[in-house]
Parts: C-alpha cells; structure tokens; sequence
C-alpha cells in the first residue's frame, strides 16, 4: 500500500516520481536512507528560527555582543553554536527607530537556514520577491506593520552566498528579561523584516 | 537567462499567500526531496549554480503554479540525467513498478 | 560518488561549504564608498544580475571578499573567483518616479557585473 503523502492531485506524479529517484539511487549505493532520515530530522526539529531569536536576545542583553554580531556576524552567531549549510557567509541589519530592513531573494529563495531553518513558501514564491523589492511599504502594510512616515526602508536582496538576517528593535518595556524569555518574544519573520517583534498583551 | 524566475519589480503577481503555521514539510514526499537534494548536493553530483539554473530552465507556466519542491524535484532530476547519474527511462520504469506494487 | 552516512551527511550540513577564497591572489577591485554602474548581460544561461538591476549606478558599500562567479561556475566554466560586494542603490534608480525617496536596496554584484561609474 502506497504511505500516505496527502500530496492529492495538485502535485501530479510528483510523490512517485521522487520515490522512483530517491529508490534507483538507494540501489545504486549513492543514498543511503539513513542518512535522508537524519538530514530530514535535524531540518525538521533542531534546526529553526528558535536559534535566531536566541541570538536576537543575546544582542538585545549584551551590548558587547552585538557590536561582534554587526561587526563579524559569522564569528558571533557561532559563538552561539549556529553555523553550517547556507550560513557560511552571514551579515546581520539592525532594524532601529530611522532604519526597516526586509530580506528576499528575488532569483530564488536563498535564506540563513542556520539561524532561521528552512523558508516559508511565501518567502520563496513570486509575488513576494517580485514586490518587496518594489513596493516594500506595501509588503508591509500587507502583514499588518505601518512604518512611521520618518522610517527609512532598506531592502537587501540575497544574490549571492552572502545570507542576511535582520536583528529586530527591542520593544519598549522589555529590558531587563533574561534572555529566554526575550527570545521567546522573536518571531521568525521579525527576523525576514516582515513584522516588528511586539510584546503580547 | 531571462527567465520568470527573474521576478524582481515585476507587477501583477497577485497577494502574498500565507499559510498559518506552515509545516517544514507538508508530506513523505516533501521531506524525500528536500533529503536527497542535500545527499546528491553534499555529495557532490552537481552543485549550487549547476541547481539553481537548472531550477530557472523550467518552463514559465510550471514555474508560476508548481509547488516549490515539485520545482526541485524536476530540478534534481534534469540534473542527474544531464549528468548521467540516472536516465529517464529507469525513472519511469521505476515509477510504473511503484505504483504496481500500490495496487 | 558514495552514498554518505548519516554522520557524514550531517557534520557536512553543520559545517556548510563556500566558494570564499581568504587569501586571494588578486583581490577585490573596488573599496567602500566608490561609485559603480552595473553591466548589461544578457546571458542564455545563469546569471545573479537580475534585470531590475542593470545599467543602475550605486555605491560600493561593503566589499565581502573574493568569491566564485556563479555565472561561470553553473555551466562548469569554472569559479573565476573575484571581488563580491555590497552595493546600494537608491530607490529612484531603480522605480524611477514610483521609487520612494529616501528608500535603498541592497544587493551584491562581483567585479565582472561592474564599471566606475
């Protein structure tokens, strides 16, 4: 009997298809599934946005930490134990009172999978990469974030190894938390530019 | 190339389409891809810019309606046949001896 | 090629890959702050210069190092590793009057993709 995939006809043969692949290199000694099974694991559960906000609140409780952050964004997002695949070349922006920033890759869907894991489908699909670059201010009155009229909007489009992650503003009244509950506060797309991080009521 | 992938400006795409507390994968078959992209990367058959101009070659209708992993999927597949790792005959045996064995 | 193991495959994720040369022979050709107008390729096959950024003129604003050039290295014409950077271009570069005054981009461009402006 066929696993389930629940991919119904809008994939066509698709969930076949790789079936056939992923089976033909199994026999051919070129894949083996254990190794699939761990890389889909560590993907699926270790690797997340939760790792950013980590690093978001040590930068929001350590001044020293992110000055290294801005300064060298690989050497400090390491020091947190986050590197690896699609994070080699890293360069946080900071979001202050003057200056938004968004992150896209309007050629495909290039994004800091160490920091972040792997993108939503929105962030790699065309109508966000085509507009943002465009109409930003738009693309953020679309997910429900008004900049004052003052606010500088710097988008940065991720062309080549270079991935970027946007270091939040702290929201006001939250100084002083340790750090666990200020990362519990980031969201991941407060980490894309597309929303601010606010405290909830 | 200028291809549809080369989106940036372009008007008319219509809303960006959220899904609310969007799965890493939505299935089996997801995962598969996303898993052996990697192996088949890492492992050296083709790299990053060999992948992503493989991904822009697909046609403009299928790249606008296509799920993204399915976009890989052709993606992967065009490179291991180009590179002779696989030929798309043993690719559609195997699928026809797949679905027999579903029933 | 061999089938990679588990641990294999993972301690390679975890470790990542990149085209960036530390110690180039020949290095970056421009420095912050220069002001640079982008080329006009049009190449049947891969290219990281979008349409929406070329014949605009910005400014040089980080230069990240010495990378490989994907335009040569996805058609197995080798990595050609040159100068990356960062470069801003204001919004009215780019949109013309539907641009935002005040609004930028940032995106990279190597040595090949550019000329003083």
């Amino acid at each position: 009997m066929a696993e389930s995939d629940g991919s119904g006809d809008a994939d066509g043969d698709a969930a076949l298809r790789v079936n056939a692949i992923v089976s033909l290199l199994v026999d051919k000694g070129l894949v083996d599934m254990e190794a699939l099974d761990g890389i889909v694991q560590a993907y699926e559960t270790k690797i997340g946005p939760h790792n950013g906000a980590k690093v978001v609140a040590r930068a929001w409780s350590d001044p020293d930490y992110k000055n290294r952050l801005l300064e060298n964004s690989n050497a400090a997002i390491a020091e947190l134990g986050f590197a690896g695949a699609q994070g080699e070349n890293m360069v946080v922006v900071e979001n202050t009172p003057e200056v938004h920033n968004l992150v896209v890759c309007t050629l495909c869907s290039c994004y800091p999978w160490p920091v972040l894991g792997l993108p939503p489908t929105w962030y790699k699909s065309p109508p966000y990469r085509a507009r943002v670059v465009r109409d930003p201010r738009g693309v953020l009155r679309e997910f429900g974030v008004e900049l004052e009229e003052h606010v500088k909007v710097q988008v940065w489009d991720s062309n080549s190894e270079i991935r970027f992650m946007v270091l939040p503003e702290q929201p006001s009244g939250t100084e002083g938390m340790n750090e666990a509950d200020l990362a519990a506060l980031v969201s991941r797309d407060s980490m894309i530019g597309t929303a601010k991080v606010i405290v909830p009521e | 190339m200028n291809g549809i992938h080369d989106c940036g400006g372009m008007d008319g795409l219509g809303p960006i389409d959220r899904e609310i507390d969007e799965p890493v994968f939505h299935n089996d078959w997801e995962r598969k891809m996303f898993g052996v992209f990697i192996l088949t990367i890492v492992g050296g058959l083709f790299n990053d810019d060999e992948f992503r101009q493989s991904r822009e070659r697909l046609e403009p209708v299928k790249y606008l309606q296509f799920s993204y992993y399915r976009q890989w999927l052709l993606a992967v597949q065009r490179l291991l046949v180009e590179k002779d790792v696989l030929s798309m005959e043993e690719i559609e045996e195997r699928m026809k001896d797949l679905a027999k064995e579903d029933g | 090629m061999s089938a990679l193991s588990r641990e294999e495959a993972l301690r390679l994720v975890g470790t990542g890959a990149t085209t960036r040369v530390d110690d180039p022979a020949s290095g970056p050709q421009y420095a912050v702050g220069d002001r640079v107008v982008t080329r006009n390729p049009n190449p049947p096959t891969h290219t990281r210069l979008p349409r929406y950024v070329r014949c605009k003129t910005g400014t040089i604003h980080k230069v990240h190092g010495v990378f490989a050039l994907p335009d040569s290295n996805a058609v197995g014409a080798g990595r050609n590793e040159q100068g990356c950077y960062s470069v801003r271009f204001d919004s009215e570069e780019l949109w013309g009057p539907q641009g935002q005054v005040g609004d930028c981009l940032f995106i990279d461009m190597w040595d090949d993709y550019l000329d003083p402006a």
